[in-house]
């Protein structure tokens, strides 16, 4: 007797039923072997890609802690020049966003013991931008002829700094009488480098 | 036969594989760009023009020294101050100054260029630009009004 029997790769002719049964056991065996392997290749496949980015992610542990370390001297510069400790309020005249009143500041630098530890950063200086941008270290004989304000600073690695734009004003004596004056300056906040 | 169904399989194996590597790469992509970060902060430039606007500039008038946002007011009034010197020359040597002292641009920094603008009612009354333009950029803008007049200045810092 011959049979012909149809496979995905054409017409084979086998011969008794016995022979018939085997042979069709066999491809299926190997059909299913196929797809074993194939699924075992591409679950390995994954699982060594998934490796791959874990492995690229947390092998840098202390740079992912470095960059938040980073961030949050970034939110604290964002909303430092509003704070109360900080901010103008309404001390020359009308209300201001940005502005930060040095006279204010100059004598939260004499009290900053109060202060320790209340922002979590290891450095916030203020540095004038324009019109002189001097390197003179601001102090209660030379203000507000000086040009940085250093309000605190802990004597640890520090991180690079994260700075925002402010005007720093103050009152200043002029023959006119007292007027506000403000100059263009960046608040500079630095994180510790704990790595 | 045999032979070609295995090449059928085999090709059916490169082309998952081919498709694989191409998602990985395209994730890969997006990772790595994602931990790469602009020096510029888009908080800076905002910051930068509400300051420059309080900053008292050299321009002094019966009522004392103006802050920026009233030189503006005096320039478009072609206005002058006590020193003789036209309002608007003083409002353009001093924003030309801070924008020199604020930014550092050039081709060996991370800023190509910059570009600061006052509107009046939509209408362009000042502009400075310095360097060359690139696609990206950073900016923002400060509403301001004075007796019903709106005025806007703009700040736009372009980078690599």
């Amino acid at each position: 007797m011959v049979i012909k029997m149809k496979t995905t790769g054409g017409f084979s002719i086998l011969r008794p039923n016995r022979k018939l049964k085997i042979i069709l056991n066999k491809g299926g065996q190997m059909k299913i072997q196929q797809t074993a392997f194939m699924l075992i290749a591409v679950t390995l496949f994954f699982i060594l890609a998934g490796l791959f980015v874990f492995v690229l992610r947390f092998s840098n542990i202390k740079e992912a802690s470095r960059m938040i370390e980073e961030e949050n001297a970034m939110l604290l510069v964002i909303k430092l020049a509003n704070s109360p400790e900080f901010a103008c309020g309404n001390s020359f005249g009308n209300s201001r966003t940005n502005c930060v009143d040095g006279d204010k500041i100059m004598m939260l630098k004499e009290h900053i013991t109060d202060y320790s530890g209340f922002w979590g950063v290891a450095e916030i200086e203020i540095r004038k931008v324009y019109p002189d941008s001097e390197s003179t270290l601001c102090t209660l004989g030379n203000y507000p002829d000086c040009g940085i304000i250093e309000i605190y600073s802990k004597n640890v690695n520090k991180l690079p700094a994260s700075s925002n734009f402010v005007s720093l004003c103050w009152k200043q004596d002029s023959d006119m009488g007292v007027y506000a004056k403000c100059e263009l300056a960046r608040l500079m906040v630095s994180a510790e480098d704990k790595t | 036969m045999k032979s070609k169904r295995a090449q059928e399989e085999m090709v059916g194996f490169a082309l998952i594989i081919i498709i694989v590597s191409v998602i990985l790469l395209v994730f890969l992509g997006f990772f790595l760009r994602n931990s790469n970060n602009v020096e510029i902060k888009s908080y800076e430039v905002e910051s930068f023009i509400q300051s420059v606007l309080q900053t008292t500039s050299d321009c002094e008038d019966a009522g004392g020294f103006l802050s920026v946002q009233k030189l503006i007011f005096s320039c478009e009034s072609l206005e002058e101050c006590l020193n003789g010197k036209s309002a608007c020359e003083i409002l353009n040597s001093t924003l030309e100054k801070i924008s020199e002292e604020s930014w550092n641009v050039g081709e060996d920094t991370p800023i190509k260029s910059y570009e600061l603008k006052i509107l009046s009612e939509n209408t362009e009354i000042f502009l400075l630009e310095e360097g060359n333009i690139t696609k990206n950029y950073r900016g923002a803008s400060q509403p301001f009004t004075r007796r019903g007049k709106d005025y806007e200045m703009s700040f736009n810092l372009y980078y690599d």
